[in-house]
């Protein structure tokens, strides 16, 4: 898919979301729908597989959403699985969320860490990426087992990396 | 012989029953003489030549008998000659042919070694690859399951404390950094 129509298509979720007046909770909810779609290779399979209708995927994401996301969530995401645009769904959402962030002059702020951060962690994370990339930042935090432990935050094109995952390699790599 | 047959002839008369008469005798001798040297003057030639004639038939005869005699000799010996030729021939046949054997052999048992030692070499170098391709299999493999081992190992070693000290103390280093 071309990057003038993923960016069409984010434009229009984003319009949609910001019509509805729930922009921020629809943002949040799409970002988290694109990385489980990311990391469950069935959920994928079911999306982007041909063979299966229209009707059935759009039926798969919403018996998948229904009463986890707000109705505006379930609509888009099932818009863009009935248009057969499901393989670009997370470049979308990412699109999506960057269009947002902008909208709002912050910086998104994607944080992988193994286990679930506190709120507390959550806003002195996003403190402290604020004042070290010296932009506000959108904080999106995604649980990732395979960081294993500590945390790997992106801002931008910039990446730190404190992650268990990262030291392992970097062992095994010396090794 | 007429006075035998006579029967009136006079058996006083001294008559010879076995003899002729001498005028007899004598006539008969000289007719018995002229014939006899004119056969002689006229069939003596002709006789000699047939018997001269029959001699010559004859010695040409022996002449033929003696002439294949030595032809069947002559023929004889070339027959001998020939078997002692074919006997020789078979043998050089025969010698010739075992040396080709053993030729053959010798050729064929070189051919063979070289095989073996062919098959041999590539036997050992096809062992000596799959020993190197699963050493390096193994390596591999053991490099994954070590890896795998040392994910697992690390991650059931952080509790839920050290994971917190781990953000912590990311969360201090990004804040640190301006």
């Amino acid at each position: 898919m071309s990057d003038a129509l993923i960016d069409g298509y984010a434009r229009a979720l984003f319009e949609i979301a910001r019509a509805e007046g729930n922009l921020d909770e629809v943002e949040d909810e799409l970002f988290r729908f694109a990385r489980s779609y990311e990391s469950s290779d069935a959920l994928r399979a079911a999306l982007t597989d041909d063979m299966v209708p229209a009707d059935r995927r759009q039926g798969i994401v919403e018996s998948l959403l229904d009463g986890q996301a707000t109705s505006t969530t379930m609509q888009l995401v099932s818009m863009v699985v009935g248009s057969g645009r499901g393989r670009d769904l997370p470049e979308i959402i990412d699109s999506l969320v960057a269009r947002a962030s902008a909208s709002k002059d912050l910086a998104v702020a994607e944080v992988r860490t193994a286990v679930a951060l506190s709120d507390d962690q959550v806003s002195r994370l996003k403190a402290a990426l604020t004042n070290s990339s010296g932009h506000e930042v959108n904080l999106k935090v995604v649980i990732d087992p395979t960081v294993i432990g500590g945390v790997i935050a992106t801002v931008g094109d910039s990446v730190i990396d404190g992650s268990v995952r990262t030291r392992i390699d970097q062992l095994k790599s010396r090794l | 012989m007429n006075l035998i047959a006579a029967g009136d002839i006079d058996p006083a008369q001294s008559v010879n029953w076995l003899l002729p008469p001498l005028s007899e005798l004598i006539y008969g001798g000289i007719a018995s003489i002229i014939i006899f040297a004119l056969i002689y003057k006229f069939g003596g030639p002709a006789a000699k030549k047939g018997m001269a004639d029959r001699t010559a038939k004859i010695q040409a005869e022996l002449d033929g008998a003696a002439e294949a005699l030595e032809s069947a000799r002559t023929e004889a010996e070339e027959i001998r000659r020939a078997a002692g030729d074919i006997a020789s021939e078979r043998a050089r046949l025969l010698a010739e042919a075992d040396e080709q054997a053993a030729a053959l052999l010798s050729e064929g048992r070189e051919r063979l070694a070289a095989e073996i030692a062919d098959l041999e070499a590539r036997a050992e170098a096809e062992s000596a690859g799959l020993a190197g391709r699963v050493g390096d299999e193994l390596r591999v493999e053991v490099s994954r399951i070590s890896s795998s081992v040392v994910d697992q190992l690390v991650a059931e070693t952080l509790d839920d404390a050290t994971q917190q000290a781990l953000i912590e103390d990311f969360i201090q280093k990004v804040g640190a950094r301006s």
